[in-house]
């Protein structure tokens, strides 16, 4: 086996210490949200250009993954995913970690992305020509499907809830559409502002949307951010006895993730809730799914991980990168000289048989380099206190904002969709129907806009819809999805009627209380006029750009139409005592420094507003009142930190920060 | 007292001069307003392998995507104009997307100073398709008005425009889908989701066999692909594709406009360049900054013509 050969030459200690180092620093990266996979690598290329064209394609090759495996810590540890791709790892990871099983789903997201990018570099290595027709076989129709079933899991996400769920997803919707629309080139629904033009971008939303209600309650109460942990550390031994007896889970997520990656614009996110989406449907108490399930953070881990070696086949064999880091690989390797294309695995052999032999070693290394930086981390957010944890995770969501594109209006709105998105929770509209929306909403309306140009230009439309044959596996799974909550829901109803109901542990959602809400019916009015602005919005769009904008627009206005009637008709609620919430007056206070950080900054500078950002927060986020001596340790701290950063940014990644009056 | 002052001003004009070629004395910054992947990408990346040869310093390249390219072109003049950030610039989006609707910037605010190659558009079909020449698939689209279906990338782009131009050209109607970028569209023609594609020429080498060129739009044959007839050679008078040049911003000085152009041509004219360059499909130009205006007056009067067509302006 020539195959085998080429492992020797990626065993070299130089190509090693590129595994190693380039593992360790993406999962660095992947851990901070905002700075991305992408950013690491591009800053990396012309290193490579000097270099043997192997082992510059290993070291980006294992930043790439370490950066969607370290994406984990964040979403387990704080609830913000620090890449996309580890949106659903939030669902499960956090309530583990907030209940002291934080250090189990470490280890547990560990070992489920070794083992995923072990499957996913497997593909890679013996299969990527014939796995790259699965990406021929998916035309606008399946991503248009497979949007839709990424859509479904909303109703397994919002169980006892599915309306306001539905409100959430085409607000979702309807941010992915504003700015410059790829089908029609409408410039819709920028208000006529520049910093709209782009739309809304996922990073710095899904950083908002999760991250700043954490901070808001993470100051409202003394209570510490995590529980502590019985035993302390990674639980390393209870977790690979769990990820083994729950090999089905990983094997199945591992190919969905493979097979997901593949597909070009689909991506880890994707990837990550649909199996998030399957394990919860095959699971035989689905209903702790999203209560710190540890099925759940396998699932999305190890299809996470999967989609890097899946990423690569139509990257390799097609010349289309999958995601933006496999298009800057490619961009590397064409500058080397080397011809992508179905031909590269014969005639360039040695480079792509080394690089892949590589990937693997650098997923394998991801194991011992992910339990320590994990151990370290764990032990960090464990032990930090909150005066010093506040500040710092509040550094990071807008450096994170800031930094996808050297850009403050990312951070100014990434801060006011977080303080919209704690409000809207607090009512029961939660984060992550709107999150799915937007993920999803651009590629089902490509999908939907060329599979109907298509279908029309050919005089096939139902057919173009509902009799490919993948549409219509996609379409029954995406049914199965949406009806078995249903059917689960109903089961359990007819089970607690035979027997006592049991107390539910470890509930994050509350339930909602079945009363009328006036509030809610407040936002579902808000939202009806939203739905008729969205929609006479779109009647000076082409043909293309306004078909979309009407749906949603209507959807909107209906499902919030639907929560009224359904409000109107509960019992009235007993006026309840008003309680003054003793947080309030600190949550109040960090919105108002966070949105004056941001809004500041572009004036001032980005040094000195977080300065003075920090020590604010640390003050807001005090319970202790610790005698002078720790506050000027705390203080120092926080210069570092923000210093630091800020070097990082600048000298590092070579970002434009921004420097106002003073710097 | 002349001859004095003579010498001093030849020494300062020296000096200036001096100054000029002390550029760059640092990494320069160069941003593409697109993501990874694309034809701006790639030669970009050409350029910068070589970038350090010619100027004696790195160059390095940053993505900033978002809108087409105009979140990025929106912001170039509130750049520094020292002539170390430059950013990668394209035609026709820079003439098509004003016109389409408020984008944030005008044709005339950018500062392009060197475009140094174009990638035309040419039609694709897959290698088993049943049409093997141009004809053949006007014929059908002739006989069946509406049938033929072309991916390109994006709305209102150079492939839309190649499209709406070929229709009134040969007087036939065919539908255009526009896909997310290149590597989509060539994506659904590779699966055969539509009849054809109208794409950059740049996809028949990347793709090779696997796709067949029926006619491209350049002004002659491409080295190539020496087999794949022009438009011209076919009747149609169809020239064109995407350019893409750097530009600065606008507070960039006179000096320095001249020397960033300097730096693209001498790559332009490095060998392994031009090389890597043709052999990938790319046909390169010399369109340094003394020629500027002439060419982007001539290119914004054919989009206009265009824009009308595509039914952008009325």
């Amino acid at each position: 086996m020539d195959i085998l050969g080429y492992l020797l030459d990626a065993m070299t200690p130089f190509n090693l210490m590129l595994a190693l180092v380039g593992v360790i620093l993406g999962t660095i990266i992947g851990a901070l949200p905002g700075l991305s996979a992408t950013m690491a690598v591009a800053v990396l290329v012309p290193f490579t250009f000097t270099m043997d064209p192997a082992g510059g394609l290993i070291a980006l090759g294992a930043i790439y993954t370490g950066a969607i495996y370290g994406g984990a810590y964040a979403a387990i540890l704080v609830n913000t995913p620090g890449t996309p791709s580890a949106i659903a790892t939030t669902f499960d990871g956090f309530p583990m970690a907030k209940r002291g099983d934080g250090g189990l789903a470490i280890s547990l997201a560990t070992l489920a992305s070794v083992a995923g990018g072990i499957v996913g570099a497997l593909a890679l290595l013996m299969l990527a020509p014939p796995l790259a027709r699965v990406a021929l076989a998916f035309g606008p129709t399946e991503y248009f499907w497979l949007a839709m079933f990424g859509l479904t899991l909303i109703a397994a996400l919002s169980v006892g809830n599915t309306v306001k769920g539905l409100i959430g997803a085409c607000i979702g919707l309807f941010l992915s559409m504003v700015g410059v629309a790829v089908v029609g080139g409408d410039v819709r629904y920028t208000m006529d502002m520049q910093r709209f033009l782009a739309g809304v971008d996922l990073t710095s939303a899904i950083i908002g949307l999760y991250c700043v209600p954490v901070i808001l309650d993470l100051v409202a109460s003394p209570d510490p951010h995590l529980s502590p942990s019985a035993t302390g550390g990674l639980r390393v031994m209870e977790g690979a006895r769990h990820a083994l007896s729950r090999w089905g889970n990983l094997l199945r997520s591992s190919v969905i993730g493979t097979v997901i990656g593949i597909l070009p614009g689909a991506g880890g996110s994707i990837a990550g809730l649909v199996s998030y989406s399957e394990a919860r449907r095959t699971a035989k108490r689905p209903e702790t799914f999203g209560k710190g399930n540890p099925d759940g953070v396998i699932a999305t881990e190890a299809a996470n991980n999967a989609t890097v070696g899946g990423g690569f086949i139509p990257t390799l064999v097609l010349g289309i990168p999958g995601t933006p880091p496999d298009a800057i690989i490619m961009g590397a390797l064409l500058v080397q000289g080397i011809k992508i294309g179905p031909t590269l695995f014969t005639t360039d052999g040695n480079v792509v048989y080394t690089f892949i032999w590589g990937l693997l070693i650098a997923t394998l290394l991801m194991l011992p380099v992910g339990l320590l930086i994990g151990r370290y981390a764990y032990g960090f957010i464990i032990k930090v206190p909150k005066t010093l944890l506040a500040p710092t995770v509040a550094l990071l969501t807008i450096i994170g904002a800031f930094a996808i594109h050297s850009n403050v209006a990312d951070a100014q709105l990434m801060v006011g969709l977080g303080v919209i998105a704690w409000v809207l929770n607090r009512y029961g509209f939660q984060p992550s129907p709107i999150v799915l929306g937007l993920v999803l909403g651009s590629i089902a309306e490509q999908g939907f806009v060329q599979t109907y140009l298509i279908g029309n230009a050919t005089g096939r439309l139902p057919e173009m819809f509902f009799s490919r044959p993948i549409s219509i596996g996609i379409i029954i799974a995406a049914l199965v999805t949406l009806l078995f909550p249903i059917w689960a829901d109903w089961k359990a109803k007819r089970r607690a009627q035979m027997s006592e109901p049991v107390a539910d542990e470890g509930t994050t959602i509350a339930p909602e209380i079945k009363t009328r809400d006036l509030p809610s019916i407040g936002f579902a009015v808000a939202f009806i006029a939203l739905g008729a602005v969205i929609w006479t919005g779109a009647s000076g769009m082409s043909m293309l750009g306004s078909v979309f904008p009407k749906t949603i627009g209507a959807a909107l206005a209906v499902f919030s139409g639907l929560l009224v009637i359904q409000h109107l008709r509960r019992p009235a609620a007993e006026p309840k005592p008003r309680q003054r919430d003793a947080g309030a007056i600190r949550r109040i206070a960090l919105g108002a420094v966070m949105l004056a950080w941001v809004f500041v900054m572009p004036l001032v500078g980005f040094l000195v507003t977080s300065f003075a950002a920090f020590a604010a927060i640390m003050l807001i986020a005090d319970y202790d009142r610790p005698p002078l001596r720790r506050w000027l340790i705390w203080g120092l701290t926080g210069l570092l930190i923000c210093s630091g950063f800020w070097w990082l940014m600048a000298n590092v990644l070579l970002l434009r920060m921004p420097a106002g009056l003073l710097f | 007292m002349r001859t004095i002052l003579t010498t001093a001003f030849a020494a300062l004009v020296a000096a200036s001069g001096a100054l000029a070629e002390g550029f760059p004395d640092k990494a320069m910054t160069y941003i593409i307003p697109f993501n990874a992947g694309g034809e701006s990408d790639v030669s970009a990346r050409y350029q910068q392998s070589e970038w350090e040869a010619v100027t004696g310093q790195q160059v390095v390249i940053q993505y900033q995507p978002g809108a087409g390219g105009a979140q990025a072109w929106s912001q170039l003049n509130s750049l520094p104009g020292d002539g170390y950030t430059v950013m990668g610039i394209n035609m026709p989006h820079t003439v098509l997307q004003p016109l389409a609707g408020s984008v944030g910037y005008k044709t005339e605010d950018l500062t392009p100073v060197h475009y140094f190659h174009y990638t035309p558009n040419a039609i694709f079909v897959t290698k088993d398709s049943e049409y093997q020449t141009l004809a053949d698939l006007l014929d059908y689209a002739k006989a069946n008005p509406g049938m033929v279906t072309f991916a390109g990338s994006g709305s209102n782009s150079a492939n839309n425009l190649a499209a709406v131009q070929l229709n009134a050209a040969a007087d036939v109607i065919t539908t255009y889908v526009p896909f997310s970028g290149t590597g989509p569209s060539i994506t659904a023609i590779l699966g055969g989701q539509t009849t054809a594609g109208f794409n950059y020429a740049t996809s028949g080498v990347a793709q090779g066999d696997a796709l067949r060129m029926l006619a491209v739009a350049a002004e002659e044959r491409m080295p190539a692909f020496p087999d794949v007839p022009t438009f011209k050679e076919l009747g149609f008078d169809i020239v064109g594709g995407a350019y893409r040049g750097v530009a600065v911003p606008a507070s960039a000085s006179e000096e320095t406009r001249q020397a960033v152009s300097d730096i693209v041509s001498k790559i332009n004219a490095q060998p392994g360049f031009v090389e890597k360059m043709e052999s990938g499909g790319f046909v390169l130009t010399d369109i340094g900054y003394d020629k500027m205006d002439a060419f982007v007056a001539e290119r914004v009067e054919e989009y206009t013509a265009g824009a009308k067509a595509l039914g952008i302006i009325k």
